[in-house]
């Protein structure tokens, strides 16, 4: 008795990465209060960040005399870190619970569930990133322009994609909620390691050499371009390239990880 | 033997318990001394060209002065902590236990505030050895290094003592480790992170204001210019301060958990 | 008929530690087969193996004719599982659980959306199919992952220990379910410490104890073997000692299951009670009840491992020194 109405593999695939993807907004829908502390946690960094550090702009060297212009697409990318290694918790929250096996049992490839998780992590960074953008704007960060945004948001998501990469590799490698810190400090020092707080050539030494070789440091300036600046594709496709580069390799690693649980 | 002995012997073996709880499990001390130490080296090489900016106090480098603002983050997580675990013996029963002997209730607040003195104690040490080994220098020597210590650590009690109201109030764990993001609100509208002058209304006028930065004030002095009887006057009061709120809050919630049940 | 399940040399190890020591065992289609043991015999790695969610260390195994490592995909394809823990969200309602299951398998939207509905009314779920599932109780859960595994009508279904703490109306429950999914043709793989469990609904048994099969047959088969009914006695004052001492010169002790009762086994049956009752009489031993009864699973289980499967753990260290060899 084989299944009757069945879907070409295509459409299946697809069907499944909507149904995780719909699984995932329970969370944010049918618990109360579950969104707040993505979006509290960047939230309170970009008014910390600000208020503490904010006379940094006097010096030489800052493109902008507006520190909430410069910071807003880090505590964006921020937004977008604690949003994907959420996605690591909870997916460790399902091996332990033992909800993993029901997919694991089923003919969905694994890549397709790696998706389903890590899609609903990309578009949820928007909510975090939004919240923390307008709160910027209001505080007199400049406005970023169409295309600046544009590119923020994608860098935003992207980033979100690859955090959420990390945090599912470590959730099928330990199959515990306990490396959850590990999921968030990765990502947060990921992103503080570049020219997060400063413009590169005001970065001392060591900081300075890590941010240089810290492929997030593109993300960071091509996100920052519209609030700095003008918008140009030299400044956006080192961005690009360097989350490709790591949503591949991480993507890779959590896929090996999905494939050898049970091994 | 008379009340106050058996008190006190209750306080140091609650003390030693939590001494050894605390110690015993490095997974969860890490956090409170990891993350602040990866925050104080991100925050010096991002932001330490700020010691060129016209009113920055004379500094031998950002390191030294930012020594003061990674111990204050630390002492206020192990308050926390503190508070979490007092709040895990409340949901476990094992402070019923204790109402029901025939000791005085602040033993079981005080006997907490011992691991939290640890705690404290061994982050104020950690950051003096990192600051030496980068090459921070302390400039009130040794007297200096051991009244940064020692009002770390009082420091760090103080604020263990608003944890544990907490705790004793809501008993609840996840209560107490809520209050994370607002501990860390409130170190960064202090002088913790950048001198106050210096920083953006209305943050500067709060941290103005914020008892915290006079206890962060106490602690940087010694390390950066030595010791000075105001700075360290002020951060006694301070801490004076937030022990007595922390008495008065615990007070009212121990009544309020043993009418509760 | 052919087979729905075969497995040769299956083994699994973890660390230092062999799980699953080389079992062979098969399943016809159509059949139900109970896979009985006690907790950590290795019945539930087995059946993560034969779902492919476990990789074996040793042995090979094939689940409707294809390899569970090397064709895991259709594996899944054609299983439905039930396992231990339900792998159920609170957070999604009952109808939407299913669904997602029917997405998984690959059915269509409106199909899935209508099998759904007919798997709810059929497991008795219907009223409650827009509530959460935190708000089910056990038997409900269960009752849903059972569903959920049958969305995509499989040919063979496993249930790792399907009622285990279910009250006795939700377990006859389950039992009907499994006996009418069979009556349709559904290969059945259960796991169960319940031996009544495995003699109602098992065709054939297969008895697990420390990784490996120590019996496996019918359960008349398997009962026939162990042959002789025992006497079960229970004291109202006098020395056990005494008493298992002169019961033992009429017919083997088997372990006992508490401090104040002896087990042994006649050969004749009722016939041999006026022997027993005499000769405890004779040495003032007084019987407060005393039960003829005939052979069980928990008897093979003896026969094969030394103790009993339900009252394991009691009289431990006795156990050993009073096993009976089949």
């Amino acid at each position: 008795m084989e299944a009757t109405a069945a879907l070409p593999a295509w459409r299946a695939n697809l069907a499944t990465i909507g149904a995780l993807t719909s699984r995932a907004k329970n969370e944010l829908l049918r618990v109360p209060g579950a969104a707040i502390p993505g979006v509290l946690a960047p939230t309170i960094f970009f008014l910390g960040l600000n208020g503490v550090f904010g006379a940094l702009t006097q010096l030489r060297g800052f493109s902008t005399g507006s520190y909430e212009s410069f910071i807003v697409p880090i505590s964006m990318l921020q937004g977008a870190g604690f949003t994907g290694a959420a996605a690591g918790v909870n997916l460790a929250r399902d091996i332990e619970q033992g909800w993993l096996d029901r997919l694991l049992a089923s003919p969905a490839p694994r890549w397709v569930l790696l998706a389903g998780t890590v899609l609903p992590a990309s578009a949820r960074s928007l909510i975090p990133a939004t919240f923390v953008l307008t709160m910027a704007l209001l505080l007199g960060a400049g406005w970023p322009g169409v295309d600046g945004l544009l590119v923020t948001y994608f860098m935003v998501a992207t980033m979100a994609a690859v955090a959420a990469c990390w945090g599912s590799m470590l959730a099928l490698r330990f199959k515990s909620q306990s490396a959850a810190p590990l999921m968030q400090a990765g990502t947060m020092a990921l992103i503080l390691t570049t020219t997060a707080y400063a413009p590169l050539a005001l970065l001392q030494g060591w900081l300075q050499d890590i941010a240089r070789i810290n492929p997030v440091t593109q993300v960071v300036e091509a996100a920052r371009q519209g609030f700095v600046g003008s918008v140009s594709w030299a400044e956006t496709w080192p961005g690009i390239l360097a989350l490709a580069g790591m949503l591949a390799a991480l993507g890779l690693l959590a896929l090996r990880e999905m494939r050898r649980t049970g091994a | 033997m008379s009340g106050l002995a058996k008190n006190l012997r209750v306080v140091q073996a609650l003390g030693l318990r939590s001494i050894r709880q605390t110690f015993r499990r490095p997974q969860l001390m890490a956090p409170i001394v990891v993350f602040p130490t990866l925050l104080l080296a991100i925050q010096t090489g991002g932001a330490g060209s700020a010691v060129n900016l016209p009113g920055f106090p004379p500094v031998q480098s950002f390191l030294q002065f930012m020594l003061a603002g990674a111990m204050m983050q630390s002492l206020m997580l192990a308050g926390n902590s503190g508070g979490i675990a007092l709040a895990v013996d409340i949901e476990m029963g094992f402070t019923d236990r204790l109402f029901a002997a025939p000791i005085s209730r602040y033993t079981i607040v005080l006997g907490r505030l011992a691991g939290t003195a640890a705690l404290g104690l061994f982050s104020a040490l950690w950051f003096l050895a990192i600051g030496l080994v980068f090459g921070a220098h302390i400039a009130g020597g040794i007297p200096g290094a051991l009244l940064a210590i020692a009002l770390v650590t009082a420091t760090a009690m103080a604020v263990g003592g608003i944890g544990a109201a907490v705790a004793l109030r809501s008993g609840s764990a996840s209560v107490v480790q809520g209050l994370f993001p607002l501990v860390l609100v409130v170190l960064f509208l202090s002088s913790a992170f950048f001198p106050v002058d210096l920083m953006i209304e209305p943050a500067q006028t709060i941290a103005q204001y914020n008892p915290l930065s006079l206890v962060v004030e106490g602690i940087r002095e010694p390390i950066i210019s030595g010791i000075a009887a105001s700075d360290t006057a002020y951060a006694l009061l301070a801490i004076a301060g937030i022990v007595a709120l922390g008495l008065v809050l615990s007070a009212r919630a121990l009544r309020h958990r043993l009418r509760v049940g | 008929m052919s087979t729905a399940i075969s497995v040769e040399g299956l083994e699994r190890a973890f660390d230092e530690v062999l799980a699953v020591q080389g079992i062979d065992l098969e399943v016809g289609e159509g059949e139900i087969y109970g896979f009985l043991g006690p907790n950590g015999a290795g019945k539930t790695t087995t059946v993560r193996m034969l779902t492919t969610l476990l990789l074996p260390t040793g042995g090979r195994a094939t689940v409707a004719g294809h390899d569970v490592v090397g064709a895991a995909r259709q594996v899944r394809a054609t299983i439905g599982v039930a396992l231990q823990e339900a792998a159920l969200d609170p957070l999604m309602t009952g109808r939407e659980l299913i669904r997602l299951q029917a997405t998984l398998q690959g059915i269509a939207g409106a199909e899935g959306r209508r099998r759904a509905d007919d798997l709810l009314e059929r497991v008795d779920l219907a009223a409650a199919a827009d509530r959460r599932v935190g708000t089910y109780s056990g038997g409900m859960q269960r009752r849903l992952d059972l569903a959920a595994a049958l969305v995509h009508e499989p040919r063979v279904l496993f249930l790792d220990e399907p009622t285990t703490g279910l009250d006795p109306v939700s377990r006859k429950t389950i039992w009907e379910e499994v006996r009418a999914l069979n009556e349709e043709g559904t290969t059945v793989f259960l796991t169960t410490q319940y031996l009544e469990e495995a003699d109602q609904l098992a065709d054939n048994v297969g008895i697990i104890d420390s990784g490996r099969i120590v019996a496996e047959g019918t359960p008349a088969s398997l009962k026939a073997e162990i042959g002789h009914p025992h006497i079960r006695l229970q004291l109202e004052e006098g020395s056990i000692a005494e008493a298992e001492e002169i019961c033992a010169r009429i017919g083997p002790l088997l372990p006992p299951v508490d401090g104040r009762t002896v087990l042994v086994e006649v050969e004749h049956g009722a016939a041999d009670i006026p022997r027993v009752v005499r000769a405890l009489d004779e040495a003032g031993i007084g019987v407060g009840s005393l039960e003829l009864v005939r052979p069980s699973l928990d008897d093979v289980f003896v026969a094969k491992t030394g103790y009993h499967l339900e009252h394991e753990g009691e009289g431990d260290g006795e156990d050993e020194e009073e096993a009976v060899t089949a």
